[in-house]
């Protein structure tokens, strides 16, 4: 007898064992194993390849895949995710800065690109133009987060209906559709509503952001998890081409970092990454590839009989602060005599500045360089014509806007909207075109004003007109 | 060990009866489970080993999840005639051959029960009669010149509405033509409201083209439903029209890299057809790819059918020259042009079939069949209309991507002199023009559909070219068109 209840004893356990190393290996091998993407071009790694966000922050794909078709009344209009402003090229999978990587499932989340990618039109009814390192002045990571959210605290997000939706585009397995049905897309709801009501509940008490904006909060609050000093981050999203000829500059509007590497890094943090899943070797290869990105040329005509003139002026007028070589270029200049909106700068002390550099110590990547300032960089101007709306907030929407003083300069105007506006230099800010499918601007709104930058508003408007031509080019 | 006993004869006999008994109910078990599975498969398509036949009549994969019960299917004119005029299907445009169970262009397929889907050949094969008194020929591979699709949505949606479209109801209806099993009949009842819901909310998803002009026959708007079913888009703000006449599909091997669609907004025969079969009601995950790459295959080098009538062939001659001269550089097969897209500034013609199709849906497009390896990524949005090749192209009347043109002869005149009413859905060929006489509002009991060039996206302007040659040479150029 004894010998018979130990043999069922040992079949038991290993009955137990096998059993158990089976359902380990199925489950990591669905639920955790790694599948690296490597993009053969540094573009295509910029475009589409991962920052390490993915698995922190990941939307299982097929669960994103239907989420538009779902929940359509949660974007800002029809057109799926390009709603949401997402440059999307023609034949990709993925809008430009979204990324899929498999970790036991595919997973999508964003990187670099999904701000950092300018598309401009000539007319409404042109495919846009793409350029790669410049500002989205259309992609809205804010409406973006909120879709998510909206969608996942939705009643009808549950595993019924979302499996319903998956079945009318995909074939799934037994297996996965029980991993979508009992972990995958509770999970994923689970996430966003812990997302939506502990991560991002300061985002309902700031101003939108809109398209081509975003807050710099999530550095803080997001990601170092900071108390909430209830300042307004808002701010233009910035070009990040050409970065050798910005060697040396200060980083961010504010100047808040002295080297590349370190915004480039903290940045794939506040776009979803944790120091643990950072894809460190990836962001050094973007950080490489920027370098020597070429600024965006303008399409467009320009008038060489101006731009001449234009340049004499631009010599004198502007040259000491915004040229290469200039002796302020890239260093702050302080908000007594820049005089713009100081909200982004006072969001920025140096107490964020010091966390930052404690954050990531145990990492060999760690943060040193970040510092706190009295106003903001001035900026090298090279692709300014992709660069609307101007100012550190994007308040002003085109470069004949900024040469004029402020009070003539638009109180409300619109962004978002890609059609550019050869005439002014920037994109149209105004008309029903634009309003139908863009965000009103309202500078009165609390770090919105455009205020400031008052050089160049007293030239003649012959000069002015030529100092434009002549930035055309830039 | 010890306290093992030996069974006696008696224990033996009564396990081993035990067993057997055992075995009898599996037996038994998996007979009824082969019944069940026979009679109520989850996926079993009607083949047919003729190609033509499966053209017309398999399946390729659409009933799985926009089907309609074949029985539901089957009654829907006897419960509703007023709402077909008293003609069944067939006053919708839907062919019907002598001793078919299904209209041409309709697939069973088993899932649980029998379900009715649509095919390529719904929209793909045609009718054509010699005079008001001949038989029509059915020619597969040619446009359907008479189907009304948004006149069958209406009719499913207008069905699916009507307060008499109840689990009794249609359950009467069957009894007078069959007698189902009582697990039929419980699977039947339970599927009548769902059948109302699906077609009332694709009812529903497709309102948008009741504030558009009619189709009418031969015509469909194929990328505004596209964005409403296939991304569920609110269509609210989209006031575009994307109507557009039903191309022949035959001789698809030399059109391989061309650019495709009217608008030329996909170089790829297999993606346009897996595109066109999201049309037919397919979705990612039921397409049946086998079935479709049968019908594939065959159309790469399926001829158009030759002109049936007399040619004048010295006068056919002389419009070789003439059509050498003016239009095979951008029409025939090898020339620079075939396949390319002329500009819309340039072409000239009703410009909204473009417009409807937006980058913004290209790009959604590359989300089609996402997770297998035939993913969409050939979509492209264009800036003009593409120059088709013109095989068979008496047989693909009317003319232009709209459709806004009745006849060859018709388009060769200037604009202005072209028609600017004349009716569709007509099958009489009219040998001197060349195209369907177009010039009859009715025959035989039957009102055909008024074209009016007036509204938008039915504009019959621009493609000006010919059209200031002699009119004579024009009736040349016609003469040898009919051999192409």
């Amino acid at each position: 007898m004894k010998a018979k209840t130990r043999r069922t004893i040992i079949k038991l356990v290993i009955v137990v064992v096998v059993l158990g190393a089976v359902v380990g290996v199925v489950g990591w091998y669905k639920l955790f194993r790694k599948v690296p993407v490597y993009y053969a071009s540094a573009e295509d790694h910029f475009k589409y390849g991962s920052v390490g966000a993915e698995e922190p922050t990941g939307v299982p794909y097929l669960i994103w895949l239907v989420l538009p078709r779902m929940f359509p009344e949660k974007l800002p209009g029809p057109g799926g995710y390009t709603a949401l402003g997402a440059a999307w090229e023609e034949g990709q999978e993925l809008p430009i800065g979204f990324t899929k990587m498999t970790i036991g499932f595919p997973r999508v989340a964003v990187n670099c690109a999904a701000c950092h990618t300018t598309t401009v039109r000539a007319t409404p009814k042109d495919k846009p133009m793409m350029f790669l390192g410049g500002p989205s002045s259309r992609f809205m990571p804010q409406a973006y987060l909120r879709f998510l959210f909206a969608c996942g605290s939705d009643p009808r997000f549950n595993s019924d209906n979302v499996l319903k939706e998956i079945d009318r585009i995909y074939k799934l397995s037994w297996l996965d559709r029980a991993l979508y049905r009992y972990v995958l897309i509770p999970q994923t709801k689970r996430t966003l509503i812990k997302q939506q009501t502990e991560d991002y509940t300061w985002m309902n008490s700031r101003p939108d952001w809109g398209p081509g904006r975003t807050d710099m909060n999530p550095f803080q609050l997001v990601v170092m998890k900071l108390p909430d000093n209830h300042t307004i981050g808002s701010t233009d999203i910035m070009a990040i081409w050409n970065q050798r000829a910005h060697e040396g500059f200060l980083r961010h509007s504010d100047g808040l970092n002295s080297t590349l590497i370190e915004p480039v890094l903290s940045a794939a943090l506040a776009a979803g990454a944790t120091r643990d899943s950072l894809d460190v070797e990836g962001l050094k290869r973007v950080n490489q590839w920027l370098l020597d990105l070429p600024p965006a040329k303008y399409p467009y005509f320009v008038d060489q009989n101006l731009t001449s003139s234009g340049n004499e002026i631009y010599n004198r007028e502007c040259a000491s602060c915004h040229a290469f070589g200039g002796a302020r270029t890239g260093k702050i200049i302080p908000i007594e005599e820049v005089q713009t909106d100081r909200h982004r700068m006072d969001h920025w002390p140096q107490s964020a500045a010091d966390a930052f550099n404690k954050y990531a110590e145990k990492y060999p990547w760690g943060f040193h360089n970040f510092r706190s300032s009295n106003g903001y960089v001035a900026l090298a101007l090279d692709g300014v014509w992709a660069r609307a709306p101007y100012l550190h907030n994007g308040s002003v929407p085109t470069l004949a806007d900024l040469l004029v003083p402020v009070e003539q300069r638009p109180k409300l105007f619109v962004r978002g909207y890609d059609v550019y506006d050869q005439e002014r230099v920037g994109f149209v800010s105004s008309g029903a075109d634009a309003e139908k499918s863009g965000f009103r601007y309202d500078t009165a709104v609390i770090g919105n004003s455009n205020q400031g930058h008052l050089w160049g508003t007293t030239l003649s408007p012959e000069d002015k007109k030529a100092l434009i031509e002549f930035l055309k080019t830039l | 060990m010890k306290d093992y006993e030996p069974p006696t004869p008696v224990e033996i006999r009564e396990r081993k009866r035990i067993k057997i008994i055992l075995l009898i109910i599996l037996v038994i078990l998996i007979a009824i489970a082969a019944y069940l599975y026979w009679a109520f498969n989850p996926n079993r398509p009607v083949d047919y080993a003729d190609i033509q036949e499966h053209f017309k009549y398999g399946s390729i994969g659409s009933e799985p999840a926009n089907g309609i019960p074949y029985w539901i299917f089957k009654v829907l004119p006897d419960m509703f005639p007023e709402k077909l005029g008293g003609k069944g299907y067939a006053a919708l445009g839907f062919i019907e051959e002598p001793g078919k169970d299904l209209p041409i262009g309709f697939s069973k397929r088993r899932v649980i029960v029998d379900r009715v889907g649509l095919n390529c050949a719904v929209c793909h094969t045609g009718t054509l009669r010699d005079n008001a008194n001949s038989q029509p020929r059915v020619i597969v591979g040619m446009p359907a010149n008479r189907l009304q699709l948004e006149n069958y949505i209406r009719f499913l949606s207008a069905c699916a509405l009507d307060p008499r479209f109840t689990a009794d109801n249609v359950m009467t209806a069957i009894a007078a033509r069959t007698r189902l099993g009582p697990i039929e009949k419980f699977i039947y009842r339970s599927a009548v409201p769902l059948t109302r819901e699906a077609l009332i909310e694709q009812g529903s998803r497709l309102s948008f083209v009741n504030t558009r002009p009619d189709w009418g026959p031969g015509r469909v708007d194929t990328f505004n439903p596209y964005k409403a079913i296939q991304f569920h888009w609110p269509m609210e703000g989209d006031q575009s029209i994307g109507t557009s006449d039903y191309p022949s599909i035959w001789n698809q091997r030399p059109r391989e890299g061309m650019q495709l669609h009217w608008d030329g907004n996909n170089t790829s025969v297999e993606e346009r057809n897996k595109s066109a079969a999201l049309g037919a009601g397919v979705t990612p995950a039921t397409i049946d790819l086998d079935r479709l790459k049968r019908i594939e295959d065959w159309l790469l080098d399926f001829k158009a059918p030759a002109y049936p009538y007399p040619v004048n062939e010295t006068v056919a001659a002389k419009g070789e020259a003439l059509y050498k001269q003016h239009c095979s550089a951008c029409h025939d097969f090898g020339s620079a042009l075939v396949g390319t897209v002329t500009p819309i500034g340039k072409i000239s013609t009703d410009p909204e079939r473009l417009d409807s199709y937006t980058y913004t849906l290209a790009v959604n497009q590359n989300l089609m069949y996402a997770g297998y390896p035939w993913r969409f990524s050939h979509f492209r949005k264009t800036n003009g209309y593409a120059n088709m090749p013109l095989d068979g192209i008496w047989l693909r009347a009317p003319y232009l991507h709209n459709g806004s043109v009745p006849t060859l002869r018709d388009l060769l005149e200037p604009p202005d002199q072209r028609p600017k009413e004349f009716y569709r859905g007509y099958n009489v060929f009219d040998q001197k023009n060349v195209g369907f006489v177009a010039n009859l509002a009715a025959d035989g009991g039957e009102n055909f559909f008024k074209y009016d060039t007036t509204l938008r996206g039915n504009n019959n302007g621009g493609h000006i070219y010919g059209t200031t040659l002699s009119a004579e040479d024009k009736d040349a150029i016609v003469e040898y068109m009919k051999k192409l």
